[in-house]
């Protein structure tokens, strides 16, 4: 208090105590008891001067019975009075002004003047002071009342060797005592007075307690009466609440023994019982499994041997009864960075309330905010550990916000105080302290607690090295219990008798305390293992009954549906982006920056002249489409790989929500599409308007758009299943390089390592990629659908078909007859191997062959695989051959005069055909899907003839009807019997890729099996 | 806006408060265990005043005797002329009673309105 204040308080007192005919002595000794309480030896004749000076006791002469009369009050009195409260409402707080009031109280009535002229004056005091009338008169009562029968308030409570109390509204508690303990609730500040009448001398925190007296019953206190019996603070706030007997909690522990997954023991015979309104905290050295013991409570983690029970239901066999009724808040942060406080609040009570309205929420998060003081703050983003817009204290608050918003009736909290300046850590802990007074039942991990911090508990759990519990029960007790089993001097006294400091250090200064070696030096052994101490734990300590109940207990949570809880999700989840502005940049730019880079290098004077750039000279086309789907994979990869990781730990509180994990991927998959969408799309705007690729837009788009929709699955899948970013990011290339290396362009897939390649189809490791399905449908559509084939494709396919029927199928097939007709004779078995070679390509080929002239008759099974062959035969198979070649030249000339006849026609029509080809049509990839730089145009492979070039001309020829493999380039597959176009076939490809590694992802397939491997080598090293 | 016009009674003093003449007056004394009732009407004068005050306003305050509860009054009313432009108050006391002109004193550093201390 300072010495301003305590001039006022002085001041008050003196003008209080000269109305109605002067000072008395028992006054004037109150006074000066009061400045010895709270001053100096040297300073206390100081006040007394001015306190005598203003209540005129100099000067004073006899006192006469009848000088106490009625006179009123001065005015001048009247106005400093005023004037004084109006000074301390400057300075104290509202509980220092309750202090202050029942001191000037006590002040009247020990003289027992209760008059007119004082009491309106106490009267003012207490109205300037802002203290309800209501509140004024429980007070006045209380100090002023020496008889209990008079205190009928619901404020009050009385403890005595009654059975039940003198008053209706009263409330009651039994006690060993001679005499009452009166207690008094001042309910708006939260503070609690005690006053004794009898004749006993008890013992408040170590002090005596004279009769009569008010005093401040603080926070951990305990009174002792002389026979041993004690009163603790966290008893009486709980008989005070009687909302919090209403409660059906408790909450059972019993752990025989949990061990760790290397083999260690963590905590060992934990018994824990506990009903509503407490709160407890839990102690112990490093190492002694603190974080442990509260992870299996909070049922984050099973119990090796022994259950834990809610109201009787095992938080792990009955898990659906105890949904949503454990808060967990972990050590670190467990907010998202990027929102704002209120965001924070608001999402997370989104999840949690379904039934309430938009309002209502708005209300509660306004509250929780006012609550825990952060109303002020509300709109600031929270910001990394790096970049920090709210304090470290604001941010733990704002995380154990996240839990009481839903009010869960059990709170598990792991350090809630670490990292926080002493007075954060106390307003913490003071917030958990009015929470456990509402009925909530409180587990906190806590280290090195300040004195005032400590005292809060209502009960505290010590561990010992090795998990073995030491203590469970009354805080201040632990010290004189610790003290009295190592005999030490003033074992009896838990906390500094003059300042009511307790020092949670002592104890661990007993329970580590080392024996120390001839030199005076501690040595590694302690004085008392960690099992001697269970040892002596185990037999001073039963473990309380708890009332025990088997109803459901108190839920808070209504969960919305999993499509709201989609929707929630993704709105926090946009947000959270949209307020990262570096990423959202990034981000976006990103793609038309690239496409910038790679349009703009690859673009030259590509015409024959040399002089202009025509597109359809330009020999990069090819290359720029894989690049296209190389930064569709990548950007989509980026992305999304990151996405899971970061949001572990809010993943982690979440679960004691139960949210929908599927609900939670669906936002993350519309976001990161959306995002998708817009990168490939700007990245295809702009390279097909540098490269001029005209009327390609939206068919590229919806191919880049799925690669990079399929690379957002497979880098969720990957953030899901590992635990750092940087793995992550280093999965990148592997992931990506065999992407391009199986794309189809670079390396021919004819022309792989044997182990892999099918000749004549893709290989099917290849078909693993999503790149090679991405790169087709993009090629054969560009080839196929731009303005200028299209017209003609259909012409110079038949043209295509023809040539190569006549300029290579034919020889070749007359080549194998003549060999048939020459060897018909031989007996060798080599020669009859190849006969029968032959003669099975030769049936594969005209066993389907529309034109028949002249072989009609002739039947193909028995000439060919019955050895119906005959050099007749071959001869009338040559001349066959003839025909066929001759039959499909002419066809090909067919062909070619439509083209041309179709060309003169559009030009006739004013076109110009050569104009349109140089916009639409590419040389380049034409090659490519032409195959026209293949050396072998036909080649003989297992019994087939295959052909090389015109990939995109030809039609596949299903094995089966699953059958839907085909060399690259092919215009269209088969998809159960139906022939589709490559497009759309490649595209439900990649979409079913998609689907599949979503459907991994769902059942965290990926995090599984990384799982087991972590698993695998931790017992290699065993 | 009416004006509030009280006589002098046993336990409460005369009020004159008089938007259109500008007067504004209070005047005698206050005894008034629970004056609160009785000083809400003055209170309730002023609040609407404020919203349409004169260019000045001079309140004149002449008691010879007031108890604790008025003097908390008092102050409340004080109070609300500090929001009024070019509020002032003349407080009259008897020339010899040094505990009103004392009061007055003190009453003038609680508030930010200018005190005229006039005995008569």
């Amino acid at each position: 208090m300072s010495e301003e204040i305590l001039k006022a308080i002085t001041q008050l007192f003196a003008i209080i105590s000269k109305q109605d005919g002067g000072v008395s002595d028992n006054e004037r000794g109150f006074a000066i008891n009061f400045f010895q309480q709270e001053l100096e030896k040297s300073t206390v004749d100081e006040y007394l001067k001015l306190y005598d000076e203003i209540s005129g006791y100099i000067g004073q002469t006899d006192k006469h019975e009848d000088d106490r009369s009625n006179k009123p009050t001065s005015v001048k009195d009247s106005i400093r009075t005023l004037a004084i409260c109006k000074k301390i409402n400057k300075t104290l707080t509202q509980k220092q002004k309750v202090v202050v009031l029942i001191k000037i109280l006590e002040l009247v009535s020990s003289d027992k003047q209760f008059t007119n002229q004082r009491m309106e004056i106490v009267n003012t005091v207490s109205t300037v002071f802002n203290i309800i009338q209501d509140e004024y008169k429980l007070i006045e009562s209380f100090v002023v009342s020496e008889q209990i029968s008079s205190l009928n308030f619901s404020d009050i409570l009385i403890a005595n060797e009654g059975n039940q109390a003198a008053t209706p509204l009263q409330k009651h508690m039994h006690a060993h005592v001679d005499g009452h303990f009166v207690f008094l609730q001042v309910s708006s500040v939260g503070m609690y007075f005690v006053k004794y009448l009898g004749k006993d001398s008890n013992n408040l925190n170590g002090f005596t307690m004279k009769p009569s007296r008010v005093y401040l019953f603080s926070q951990g206190s305990i009174i002792k009466t002389p026979d041993g019996g004690a009163l603790y603070y966290s008893d009486l706030v709980a008989d005070f609440n009687a909302e919090i007997r209403t409660i059906k909690l408790s909450f059972v522990a019993k752990i025989d023994e949990f061990i760790f997954p290397n083999g260690a023991i963590g905590i060992r015979d934990v018994k824990i019982a506990e009903g509503p309104g407490k709160l407890i905290g839990i102690m112990g050295a490093s190492g002694a499994g603190k974080t442990t013991l509260l992870n299996i409570l909070a049922g984050l983690e099973k119990p090796g041997k022994g259950t834990i029970k809610i109201n009787g239901f095992d938080i792990h066999a009955d898990k659906s009864k105890v949904e949503g009724v454990i808060g967990y808040v972990a050590q670190d942060d467990l907010l998202i960075e990027e929102l704002t406080v209120y965001q924070n609040l608001y999402y997370n009570a989104k999840l949690c309330f379904a039934q309430l309205k938009e309002a209502e929420i708005h209300e509660r998060v306004m509250k929780a905010l006012e609550d825990l003081g952060l109303d002020h703050r509300k709109d600031l983003k929270v910001g990394s550990i790096l970049d920090k817009q709210i304090s470290g204290g604001q941010r733990k608050r704002l995380n154990i916000a996240l839990e009481l918003i839903r009010e869960p009736a059990i709170l598990f909290l792991d350090e809630p105080t670490s990292g926080l300046s002493s007075r954060d850590s106390e307003n913490v802990i003071d917030l958990l302290k009015e929470l456990s007074l509402k009925g909530k039942l409180i587990f906190v991990v806590i280290h090195q607690p300040s004195s005032d911090i400590y005292k809060m508990f209502d009960k505290m759990i010590l561990m010992d090295t090795g998990g073995y519990p030491t203590y469970y029960g009354n805080p201040v007790a632990a010290v004189t219990y610790f003290k009295k089993a190592t005999n030490q001097v003033d074992s009896g006294r838990g906390q500094c008798e003059v300042c009511g400091n307790v020092n949670p250090e002592q104890i661990f200064n007993i329970i580590e305390a080392r024996v120390v070696d001839e030199y005076g030096q501690p040595t590694n052994k302690r004085k008392v293992t960690p099992m001697q101490w269970n040892e002596m734990f185990k037999s001073n300590f039963k473990p309380a009954l708890i009332e025990k109940t088997h109803e459901e207990p108190p839920q808070s949570l209504h969960l919305p549906s999993r499509l709201s809880q989609a929707i929630i999700f993704t709105k926090r989840n946009f947000l959270a982006k949209l307020s990262n502005k570096q990423y959202l940049l990034i981000n976006l730019l990103e793609a038309p920056t690239l496409a910038i880079l790679l349009a703009f290098i690859i673009k030259y004077k590509s015409a024959p002249s040399g002089k202009e750039y025509l597109f359809r000279y330009n020999e990069n086309l090819p290359a720029f489409m894989l690049m296209a789907i190389i930064v569709a994979l990548f950007m989509g990869l980026t992305v999304s790989a990151e996405e899971i990781i970061r949001d572990r730990k809010i993943l982690k509180r979440e679960s004691f929500l139960n949210l929908s994990w599927s609900s939670y991927l669906i936002s993350k998959l519309a976001i990161l599409f959306l995002l998708s969408a817009i990168q490939t799309f700007t990245f295809i705007i702009i390279g097909n308007w540098i490269l001029e690729i005209q009327g390609m837009t939206l068919a590229f788009w919806f191919v880049l758009f799925t690669t990079s929709c399929f690379a957002n699955v497979l880098g969720l899948n990957i953030s899901s299943a590992f635990n750092s970013a940087v793995t992550v990011y280093i999965l990148i290339p592997l992931l990506l390089i065999p992407q391009m290396i199986l794309s189809g362009l670079l390396f021919d897939f004819d022309k792989l390592n044997e182990l892999l390649s099918t000749k004549g189809k893709v290989p099917l490791m290849a078909d693993l990629m999503t790149s090679r399905w991405a790169y087709e449908a993009i090629a054969v559509y560009q080839f196929k659908n731009n303005e200028y084939q299209k017209t003609y494709y259909d012409y110079e396919r038949n043209e295509a078909e023809a040539d190569f029927r006549s300029a290579y199928l034919a020889d070749e097939l007359k080549k194998k007859n003549q060999f048939l007709i020459d060897t018909y004779d031989s007996k060798e078995d080599s020669i009859l191997q190849i006969q029968k070679i032959n003669k099975q390509i030769l049936f594969t080929e005209l066993k389907n062959e529309s034109f028949k002239a002249g072989i009609s008759e002739v039947d193909m099974n028995s000439v060919f695989i019955q050895n119906g062959y005959t050099p007749k035969i071959g001869a009338q198979l040559n001349q066959y051959l003839d025909d066929y070649k001759k039959h499909y030249q002419k066809e090909y000339n067919a062909n070619s005069d439509l083209i041309e006849k179709k060309m003169a026609f559009y030009q006739s029509q004013g076109f110009d055909i050569q104009q349109e080809k140089n916009s639409y049509f590419n040389e380049s990839l034409s090659d490519l899907v032409r195959n026209v730089s293949a050396k072998e145009r036909i080649m003989e492979y297992q019994g087939m003839l295959i052909q090389h070039i015109d990939p995109v001309f030809q039609s596949p020829n299903p094995k089966h009807f699953a059958d839907y493999r085909t060399a690259f380039f092919f215009p269209e597959k088969n998809l159960f019997g139906l022939t589709v176009s490559t497009y759309t076939f490649n595209l439900v490809v990649i979409w079913c890729m998609t689907t599949i590694f979503f459907i991994a992802l769902y059942f965290e397939v990926l995090r599984r099996i990384v799982g087991i491997f972590g698993q695998f080598s931790l017992s290699l090293k065993k | 806006m009416q004006t509030l016009n009280l006589p002098d009674l046993e336990l409460t003093p005369a009020v004159e408060l008089n938007k259109e003449k500008n007067i504004f007056r209070i005047e005698g004394k206050s005894l008034l265990d629970k004056p609160t009732a009785f000083f809400e009407q003055i209170k309730h004068w002023f609040q609407t005043y404020k919203s349409e005050p004169n260019p000045e306003t001079v309140l004149v305050i002449k008691f010879e005797y007031f108890n604790i509860a008025t003097s908390r009054e008092l102050l409340d009313i004080f109070k609300i002329l500090e929001t009024l432009p070019k509020a002032k108050i003349i407080w009259h006391f008897l020339e010899d009673d040094e505990d009103m002109e004392e009061s007055g004193q003190e009453l003038a550093e609680l508030v930010k309105v200018p005190f005229d201390f006039q005995p008569y």
